[in-house]
């Protein structure tokens, strides 16, 4: 497992300044573990992806965080308190939308939401319609507000289901694959409201099987595979901990392996054809002085390159080759 | 989609202490009585006493001896016509309708994934709970009275109104029948949140709200039929069925409060039984819908 | 769910809770205040000198007489008050009265005004007595009686629902009360809310069905409160009857101002010479009507025996009664924990809280 230095990860959550902590979480549904062990860490104004195949446990995890669910096992700590204990006090400040969104459909956008937000105990009556109109317009509903749910498309739906996390001022803001259904163009205003949001000052917690997402939008991410966490941490440490090679194009392929030896690395065989030699880089030794070796010792260098792995490799590295449902 | 406008600190505020779900009861009601299946269930008890005025009306060649007396006295007067229909509502349709709202109470918001937004709003468990139940209770009420109303209304409409003959061969003037009336829809009522408690219980069961309403009305059935069993004799007094015909009690002169008082405890047992039964199970339940 | 156990808790407590009400409610009921004690032979005159006769109250009666509960067959639906005259109906309502539980409300403002209401499901019997008026109604088929009493009528007949008050059963027993009586005290009781002394009436006589019969007797007025009358190998009263609720205040005067409802089928029915009703046992306002009847025996042994009226073929061919008699020696009887009651192949009827030898001997004679 690959722990990104995010802050510490032990020790009390609002010490730390985490939006959300988890320790040794553990979900059993009668003999089988759905989540496993997790240790999760959020810094508070991330933006945080959530990653990992249908089936991983990112669901029930989320559903942890929200009280939805009872944990088998460990701790849940949310915005500095305590989950479930604390449920009353960190909820109103935590928007959601938890796998797809959940309307009455003989009601009308509006009406929907007027209901969550009456539903919430510390949102006022009085401008209860003000707010619900102000986050129809946030996500481009204003227009039918008053058409029956039942007529809305998926996508619609979906914007419903992110303007009702948006309710009220949050501090938290938990979007469960937030562009399920929506077109290219409802997929970037998505983005582009999450980068909004995370400029005010606001965590977004974002899950995702699609690593396209994640890579786009996110400061930080965490895999999870098969009800444990694999890896977490910033993109840029994500990245760092997969391989960095260098690819040395020569004739000479038998003289550059000895350099590279000499250099301390180990070469090996590239996966393309053709008279190269790879090998991964080390911390220690920076690219222009492998060229400057190798030039010196008269190899011939037909082409040079520092090849970071991309962090679909490493998501495939972790969770498997391809994005099936794990069982 | 734009980003979201500055923060208006009007829109913001907060309230500083938890509101006790008044606004949330308000909107339970609003969508319960926005449905169109509630107001097709209100038409349907409506025409309960529709119908039996319509067909006595037709066929009015005199009574035929036979069935609860109400029906022969409603010919002589409309303002019986409400009693009467609420006599063959309570068995079936009444329980009926309200099993259908009972049983939709959880399990309906958990198979429209409403539920867990509810939850996460955060709702508060037992507030929903206690809120659902009360939006049962006043469907109950609306039911009762919809059944007298549209029954007075009906009797005014096709027969002769005047004094009312209770079942003591007193008779009273109109404004005392009315508030008889009155009296027997809410001992209806009453009669009826016993089963509205078992019903919202039944609901934190399951995902499948068609299958919570099937199991309400299938226990109402169930107790009416243990109640007429004399083999099951020793439990009569414990079914929550037991005393939904005593609101006759209330036609006598005086009137005779017992069954009343009773049937009100009988049923308050039953709303304390299964409603800790529905904090228990509800309260610990992992929504995965 | 180990975290969530707690949870459960108001569930499992509930029913504990309603429990302890329940059975709390009933020991608190037995915890009155015990009266003074006094002797058998004091509370007999306590309850003689007892000059309770405005009240009002609600009374339980329940019989478990070994018999069918006959009030699902035809007829039933003729109240024994409402006094039809075919013997066929009157047996049937006879038989309701004795064979299925009743609650009564019983308005007394003194000897002069009087109503007893039968609750049924859905419907009420009245038995309505003001000064010279005597109304009988029923609402299950909106009949009413009317009866007017003679000037010089010192008491009005009984209503036979008025004759299942507590305080008229007693009576009856109490003026029994002879040498072959074992008179004991039990343990003071509780009916209605009221203390009471607990009469126990044993008869000393091998040969009667009754095994004992319990009266209570209130405390402070000596009204009698409840009547239990206990048969011979059986633990649980064969006849109940006991106010659950009473009230010493005047009742409203509105009450026995009775007047038929509208659409209400009135019949006119003069009463039979009080001279000539029987001391004892029926007495449905056309007693007078039926010959006159044969007592032998003493006390709890007495028998009293009809002679055959004018149609035995009345009796013997309806069909609820050979549903609930037995053929014996000499006629057909009917048989219950407390009375015997034979028919006689030639129409006599012998009835008697003796075992059918006792009758059969009678017959014979």
């Amino acid at each position: 497992m690959i722990d990104g230095s995010v802050a510490g990860s032990t020790g009390p959550a609002h010490a730390s300044g985490l939006a959300i902590e988890t320790t040794a979480l553990t979900k059993r549904f009668g003999r089988q573990t759905v989540v496993d062990d997790l240790a999760l860490s959020v810094p508070r104004g991330s933006v945080f992806g959530f990653l990992g195949p249908n089936g991983s446990g990112k669901t029930t995890t989320i559903r942890m965080l929200l009280g939805l669910a009872q944990a088998s096992d460990g701790e849940i700590s949310v915005l500095g308190e305590r989950m479930p204990q604390r449920l009353g006090s960190v909820l109103p400040r935590v928007g959601a939308l938890i796998e797809g969104p959940g309307f009455y459909p003989f009601l009308s956008g509006s009406a929907n939401l007027r209901r969550l937000d009456s539903a919430d105990g510390f949102a006022p009556n009085g401008t209860r319609s003000a707010r619900v109109s102000r986050a129809l317009d946030t996500v481009g509903l204003g227009h039918a507000a008053d058409k029956k749910v039942r007529a809305y498309s998926l996508g619609m739906k979906q914007r419903l289901g992110i303007a009702n996390a948006l309710l009220a001022p949050r501090d938290l803001i938990v979007l469960d694959e937030p562009t399920n259904g929506l077109d290219p163009q409802g997929t970037r205003e998505v983005r582009s409201l999450i980068r909004s949001l995370a400029d005010e000052g606001t965590t977004v917690f974002v899950s995702s099987h699609l690593l396209a997402e994640i890579e786009q939008m996110c400061t930080h991410a965490a895999v999870m595979r098969a009800g444990k966490l694999v890896a977490q941490g910033t993109l840029d440490e994500l990245r760092s901990a997969g391989t960095t090679r260098v690819i040395v194009t020569t004739p000479d392929a038998d003289a550059a392996a000895r350099v590279l030896r000499t250099l301390g690395l180990d070469p090996g065989h590239p996966d393309a054809p053709g008279p190269a030699v790879t090998a991964t880089l080390s911390e220690s030794i920076e690219p222009e002085d492998i060229v400057a070796a190798l030039v010196a010792a008269g190899v011939r260098v037909r082409g040079f390159a520092v090849d970071h792995a991309s962090l679909e490799d490493l998501f495939v590295a972790l969770t498997g080759e391809g994005f099936d449902v794990v069982q | 989609m734009s980003s979201s406008d500055p923060r208006a600190s009007g829109l913001n505020a907060r309230r500083t202490t938890r509101s006790l779900g008044a606004g949330f009861f308000a909107s339970e009601l609003a969508v319960l009585f926005r449905r169109r299946r509630t107001w097709a269930m209100l038409l349907a008890l409506a025409a309960v006493p529709i119908l039996i005025a319509v067909a006595v009306r037709i066929s009015s060649s005199g009574s035929s001896g036979r069935g609860p007396a109400f029906i022969d006295s409603i010919t002589q007067n409309g303002l019986f016509v409400g009693i009467a229909g609420l006599t063959i509502a309570i068995p079936l349709f009444l329980p009926l309708t309200v099993g259908v709202v009972a049983g939709d109470s959880i399990a309906g918001e958990a198979n429209t994934a409403t539920l867990r937004y509810l939850l996460v709003s955060p709702v508060g468990r037992i507030r929903l709970l206690v809120v659902k139940y009360l939006a049962a209770v006043v469907f109950c009420l609306a039911a009762a009275l919809t059944l007298s109303i549209a029954g007075i209304l009906i009797g005014i409409a096709l027969f002769p109104v005047g004094p009312v003959t209770l079942l003591s061969g007193d008779t009273v003037g109109i404004g005392d029948s009315l508030v008889r009336s009155l009296l027997i829809a809410l001992y209806a009522t009453v009669s009826l949140l016993g089963l509205s408690a078992v019903g919202l219980f039944i609901s934190t069961l399951t995902d499948a709200p068609v299958g919570a309403m099937a199991a309400t009305v299938v226990l109402s059935i169930v107790a009416q039929v243990l109640d007429s069993l004399s083999q099951t004799e020793w439990l009569h007094p414990w079914l929550f069925s037991h005393y939904w015909l005593g609101f006759a009690d209330l036609l006598r002169q005086p009137i005779e409060w017992s069954s009343f008082g009773q049937n009100a405890l009988l049923q308050l047992g039953y709303v304390v039984v299964f409603g800790a039964l529905a904090y228990g199970r509800f309260s610990s339940k992992d929504i995965l819908s | 769910m180990p975290r969530t156990w707690h949870r459960w808790i108001p569930a499992a407590a509930a029913p504990v809770a309603i429990g302890a009400v329940v059975l709390g409610g009933v020991f608190a009921t037995s915890a009155s205040a015990d009266p003074a004690d006094k002797t058998p032979q004091q509370v007999l005159e306590l309850a003689a000198s007892s000059t309770v006769d405005t009240f009002s109250g609600t009374i339980e009666q329940s019989s478990n007489l070994g018999l069918p509960d006959v009030s699902g067959l035809g007829g039933s639906s003729d109240s024994g008050s409402s006094s039809d005259s075919s013997d066929g109906s009157d047996l049937s309502s006879a038989l309701e009265l004795l064979t299925a539980s009743h609650t009564l409300r019983v308005y007394v403002d003194g000897p002069e005004q009087s109503r007893v209401q039968i609750l049924d499901d859905m419907a009420e019997r009245d038995a309505i007595r003001n000064g010279d008026d005597l109304w009988l109604y029923d609402s299950s088929d909106s009949t009413a009686v009317h009866s007017t009493l003679p000037a010089d009528a010192s008491t009005a007949p009984d209503a036979s629902a008025e004759s299942l008050t507590p305080a008229e059963l007693a009576t009856r027993f109490l003026d029994a009360v002879d040498p072959s009586t074992d008179v004991t005290i039990g343990d003071p009781v509780t009916v209605a809310g009221r203390s009471a002394y607990d009469l126990i009436l044993t008869p000393d006589s091998s040969t009667t069905l009754v095994s004992s019969v319990e009266i209570a007797v209130d405390a402070d007025t000596g009204l009698p409160l409840s009547v239990d009358v206990f048969a011979q190998g059986t633990s649980d009263p064969a006849f109940h009857v006991a106010f659950t609720s009473l009230s010493l205040d005047t009742p409203s005067a509105d009450l026995f101002d009775f007047t038929p409802p509208a659409g209400t089928d009135v019949t006119e029915k003069a009463l039979p010479n009080r001279d000539d009703a029987p001391a004892e046992g029926s007495a449905t306002p056309d007693a007078g009507t039926h010959p006159e009847p044969i007592v032998t025996g003493t006390g709890w042994d007495t028998i009293v025996e009809l002679p055959a009226s004018t149609d035995p073929s009345s009796l013997t061919d309806s069909p609820m009664l050979s549903q609930l008699t037995t053929s014996v020696d000499g006629g057909h009887v009917l048989q219950t924990t407390l009375l015997t009651v034979l028919i006689t192949d030639d129409g006599r009827v012998l009835a008697g809280a003796v075992p059918v030898e006792s009758l059969q001997a009678a017959a014979g004679k």
